[in-house]
């Protein structure tokens, strides 16, 4: 596959693409209405393409990417799963695409009774009391969620200045808990990789607004200690909340809040496969228990006989954290997927990514250096501390497995393991792949012993290879420059 | 069991591997007395096909615009789409793969975010910008977290003509942050932000000074004299606009703006109910490093080819954690190549045509409103392709009584400024047509009679 | 370059002492923690600093890390020579790669600082 010039570099002046519909009848020049200080002076630098160009440009380009649903994809964390067509279709139904948020409620029924819906049905599986849809990922989420908890201890007049965060926590815990102007202290993790219950401890006083835990947690391990956590974190007035991002694991064999948890998010664009778009758009709903309800973002959807409306008295809504309602193709994707699977696939998704993860556990185990001693969930931490010494890096292995056909699993993080190599297979994928998966990891591994030195020309097989990280830091070039006029 | 592949020989062997009897089995370290006893209260599941027919009949429940004339606008307009766009970001190369960690595996969302960032540069005429926040409101917040980090001073002056969703989303972001202070500056006849008491109330710690282009009220703003009120104070300049006026008018660095920000709906996403956009974010590239977002470099591989990958990520969460300029991680990647798609398409004739018929369409309609007896135009101003009406009564009756006749007429802006009763934003697009506004002047007359 | 006359922080920074003056960097442990160096914040001169807070951040492809100072002072130096060519850290971390100079406030301070064996073996404590 070549690499694709800029498509900026393909335009021909005055080539046409596609144009608006036009009625000539009433347009006035731009001069008559607004004064010269206000206008452009030159022509709009955009490139002139013809509609051929521009899809054979963006269709090559689609062309270059791994994508789930080209190859294996199994990073950790991100729950790389199968995204089903039906979703993608229902959500492109015209009338959800042609609504206009300030239609008045009688003219969007349809998608407020499709929220209504999603969020009882959220309720149910997680066990929290309501949920605001509104968060347009799960960082968005997250902040939303220190808000809450935020605006519920200022009501109540607690002095509350820190957070307590896991050292195996993704980013977004830390960043979220400052963004709102909270001190962050960052918890050691056991030998096992669970949370050290003696450091919480030390660490858990009246100062402590809450601890962010992600359960299973990043080494994709159950917290087992999770009811004792709990203990410490309410017994001082913190809350407890809860980062969705693993929820994978746990769909119909535990409820959220019997852990707990006062607050949580949850990830639509993981645990229920709307898909990724290569980076975004996801959806991060925020769950809460009854007492936090009043803190929830508006508007919230009710039901109101057989008639759905928008409720924005809630008595102390931290406000909004985006203009209009929530990413909604996301909620329709996630609606679909949870009525497909119903009650019982929901379950088996549980049981069967965390059978895959521990398949690949099993049969990597003697090539890699587990994370933990202790059996994973939905995924497996890897480190390649062994291969390293060999002189290969868990980078290397990545981008010799991006030569063999597969997207490289999630390589250093979390933080606290050397070398870290996340593996997160999802219950999408048949035993073949996993089995080839292995495979490969395994020639990699034997490899590393014989002929460690081949791993700094891998990848081979992509148009591009080892790109400098350093150069595009040093001198960011962040957007095309057009070349200087010969005039 | 829908896309679980898992056969029972299949599931047999892993168990064997593994060593248990199930895959219940494998979720013991969980506490007993958390453990789900009982299925979840929720319905089995569905075949495809009952899941599309449920689905659908709760959308038809939705009366769409299809069934309207509407100069519906309010910070969402309908405009044109070229039906290309869908084609491509429906490809699932673009749409199931992940964030470009990898940039070897991912040169395609790469590259196309890369060309994205540059058309936004284009058209904000500014340095540089980043892959995408989540819309328009919470980017003017984050915009604003960005300039105090480049001055730490504690005032920040909003408009009170701000849209009012973005303004009480601003206050959401900065509840927790005692040490900064919101205030709001009042709205002239004009429509405009008060220059003069703007004047008064800029001070030495001003940190930032926010404008809409156009504001809520769909009027266009003075840049000029608020860049040089900010510039006089070393205050940051921030310009949130909609990005569809770039098409016709100055882009906001050529006013001095330091950061420019907004909504990219107009930029062929679509309607659905406004949840289907992106928020873009752009500054001088002496600040680039206290920008948040995701940012594609241009580099060279170890051969010399020319490649893309995610540059700067000291500043994000990932790595900076506590310290990162945001907390943001996934953001609206496949709107941006929606974005990119788009604007290639229509290319400059194409774009310059949509800003030029927006507008047209508005002054037109502007024009033909003024014919009638009892309406009131509440602001002066100069607008682009929304202004106010204020109309002789209950604004809810007229509007239900355009309604029968297919006329979504605009949006009651009361429950927002209650100092402006029956008061409606009017809105126009490319797609508005000649036939459509005598429609709507016709039938408003009628009503009013 | 020779570290023997140089004092070190449990942050892996260096100090040399020249009569009432430092010269600060990073060591060369840290230097190859972080990755090639990118960026780097240099802090105003006239600015004070205090022992052990941190005076700026310094930033590779892979990790970002705050400055602390190994001792107070005022800042009457600092290496532009960094903003373009931030990679003399890597390359020459105690020579070159120099970050600032301080006039020192405190010489008692100095009882803080590791001394280049002290260094060495905190070094091998870290990497058990």
């Amino acid at each position: 596959m070549k690499s694709e010039k800029l498509i900026f570099e393909k335009s021909q002046n005055n080539r046409k693409g596609v144009l608006p519909p036009e009625e000539q009848s009433f347009l006035t020049s731009p001069e008559k209405i607004f004064s010269q200080g206000l206008l452009r002076k030159h022509k709009l630098p955009l490139p002139c393409l013809s509609e051929l160009d521009v899809i054979r440009h963006y269709t090559r380009l689609s062309q270059l990417n791994f994508s789930v649903d080209t190859h294996f994809y199994p990073l950790g964390s991100c729950t790389m799963k199968y995204n089903p067509k039906i979703s993608e279709e229902l959500s492109m139904l015209e009338e959800f695409k042609n609504i206009h948020p300030y239609q008045q409620e009688e003219d969007i029924q349809g998608i407020l009774e499709l929220m209504f819906n999603l969020e009882k049905i959220l309720c149910e599986i997680t066990g929290m009391h309501r949920f605001c849809l509104q968060p347009s990922a799960g960082a968005h989420g997250e902040l939303t969620g220190m808000l809450i908890i935020g605006k519920y201890h200022r009501l109540k007049k607690h002095k509350k200045t820190k957070v307590l965060v896991p050292d195996s926590s993704h980013g977004t815990n830390p960043a979220s808990a400052s963004m709102c102007g909270y001190k962050v202290i960052e918890i050691k993790s056991n030998s096992e990789g669970l949370v050290d219950i003696d450091e919480l401890n030390r660490e858990m006083d009246d100062e402590v607004a809450c601890l962010m835990l992600t359960n299973p947690n990043t080494l994709g391990l159950f917290e087992e200690k999770i009811l004792d956590i709990k203990d410490i974190v309410h017994k001082k007035g913190g809350l407890l909340y809860y980062d969705g991002a693993n929820l994978n694991a746990l769909l119909g064999i535990c409820k959220i809040r019997d852990m707990g948890f006062d607050v949580i998010h949850m990830n639509l664009h993981k645990t229920f496969s709307t898909p990724h778009g290569g980076g975004g758009p996801g959806a991060g709903p925020v769950g809460v228990t009854e007492e936090l309800v009043e803190f929830l973002p508006v508007p919230l959807v009710e039901k109101n006989h057989n008639h759905f409306i928008l409720n924005y008295k809630l008595k102390n809504s931290i406000g909004r954290v985006r203009s209009f309602y929530a990413n909604i193709p996301v909620l329709v994707k996630a609606y679909s997927y949870i009525l497909r699977l119903g009650k019982e696939g929901l379950k088996r998704v549980a049981l069967y990514s965390v059978l895959n993860a521990n398949y690949i556990r099993e049969k990597l185990k003697s090539y890699y250096n587990v994370a933990s001693p202790k059996p994973c969930m939905h995924e497996v931490v890897f480190s390649a501390i062994k291969q390293k010494q060999q002189g290969v890096s868990a980078l290397d292995i990545a981008k010799k497995l991006i030569d063999e056909g597969i997207h490289p699993p999630t390589i250093y993080f979390p933080l606290i393991v050397q070398e870290a190599l996340m593996i997160e297979p999802t219950e999408t994928e048949n035993k073949e792949t996993l089995d080839y998966f292995i495979e490969i990891m395994i020639k990699i591994a034997k490899e590393a012993e014989t002929s460690p030195e081949n791993f700094k020309n891998y990848p081979k097989n992509t148009p591009v290879s080892r790109l400098d990280e350093t150069q595009a830091a040093r001198n960011p070039i962040l957007k095309w420059q057009s070349p200087p006029l010969g005039d | 069991m829908p896309y679980i592949p898992h056969t029972p020989e299949d599931i047999q062997h892993m168990l064997t591997t593994i060593g248990v009897n199930s895959p219940e089995e494998l979720f013991n370290a969980i506490p007993d007395s958390i453990r789900l006893k009982e299925d979840l209260k929720l319905p089995q599941g569905l075949s495809e096909y009952e899941v599309f027919s449920k689905v659908k009949q709760i959308a038809t429940k939705n009366n769409s615009l299809n069934n309207f004339i509407s100069f519906l606008g309010a910070g969402c307009y309908n405009h044109f789409v070229p039906i290309a766009v869908k084609h491509i970001i429906t490809r699932s190369e673009f749409y199931t793969a992940y964030t470009p960690y990898q940039p070897e595996a991912s040169q395609g969302t790469l590259q196309a975010i890369f060309e994205y960032q540059t058309f936004i540069c284009l058209l904000t005429g500014i340095d540089v910008t980043c892959a995408s926040l989540y819309e328009g409101a919470s980017s003017l917040a984050e915009a604003i977290l960005m300039a105090y980090r480049i001055r730490s001073r504690p005032k920040i002056l909003l408009p009170a003509n701000l849209h009012p969703e973005y303004k009480q989303t601003i206050y959401t972001y900065l509840e927790n942050l005692e040490f900064l202070q919101i205030i709001e500056i009042p709205y002239t006849e004009e429509g405009t932000i008060n220059l003069d008491i703007l004047k008064k109330e800029i001070d030495s710690d001003t940190c930032s000074v926010i404008v809409s282009l156009p504001n809520f009220f769909g009027i266009i703003e003075d840049l000029n004299t608020v860049s040089k009120i900010c510039k006089d104070n070393s205050s940051i300049f921030i310009v949130s606009c909609n990005p569809i006026a770039l098409s016709i008018f100055k882009p906001p660095a050529e006013f001095g703006a330091d950061i420019v920000c907004g909504d990219g709906q107009v930029l062929g996403q679509g309607l659905f109910l406004g949840g289907f956009t992106f928020g873009f974010l752009a500054t001088r590239t002496q600040y680039v490093r206290k920008m948040p977002g995701r940012i594609v470099g241009e580099t060279t591989d170890k051969k010399g080819k020319k490649g893309f990958v995610l540059t700067l990520q000291a500043r994000e969460q990932h790595i900076r954690r506590q310290k990162a300029t945001s907390n943001i991680c996934s953001n609206q990647s496949l709107n941006v190549i929606a974005c990119a798609t788009y604007l290639s398409l229509l290319g400059p004739e194409g774009f310059k045509k949509i800003g030029l018929l927006s507008t047209n369409a508005a002054h037109f309609l502007y024009e033909k409103l003024h014919g009638i007896k009892g309406l009131k135009f509440p602001f002066t101003g100069n607008f682009f392709n929304e202004f106010a009406i204020t109309l002789p009564y209950n604004v809810n009756e007229i509007c239900s009584k355009l309604r029968e006749k297919k006329i979504l007429a605009g949006v009651p802006i009361e429950k927002f400024f209650p100092q402006l009763k029956n008061t409606l934003l009017v809105a126009t697009t490319e797609l508005t047509s000649r036939r459509d506004i005598e429609y709507f002047v016709s039938s408003l007359n009628e009503v009013l009679r | 370059m020779s570290t023997d006359n140089l004092l070190f922080t449990k942050t892996h920074e260096w100090v040399k002492m020249e009569n009432n003056s430092a010269i600060i960097g990073i060591t060369d442990y840290a230097q190859h923690h972080l990755g090639d160096v990118v960026f780097i914040e240099l802090p105003q001169i006239g600015n004070s600093i205090k022992q052990f807070e941190s005076f700026g951040t310094i930033e590779s492809t892979k990790a970002a890390s705050d400055l602390y100072a190994p001792l107070s002072g005022e800042i009457i130096e600092a290496n532009t020579k960094l903003q373009e060519n931030p990679g003399l850290i890597n390359n020459d971390p105690y020579g070159e790669g120099w970050i600032i100079k301080i006039k020192i406030t405190d010489k008692e301070e100095t009882k803080n600082l590791l001394g280049p064996e002290e260094y060495e073996s905190f070094l091998k404590e870290e990497n058990q």
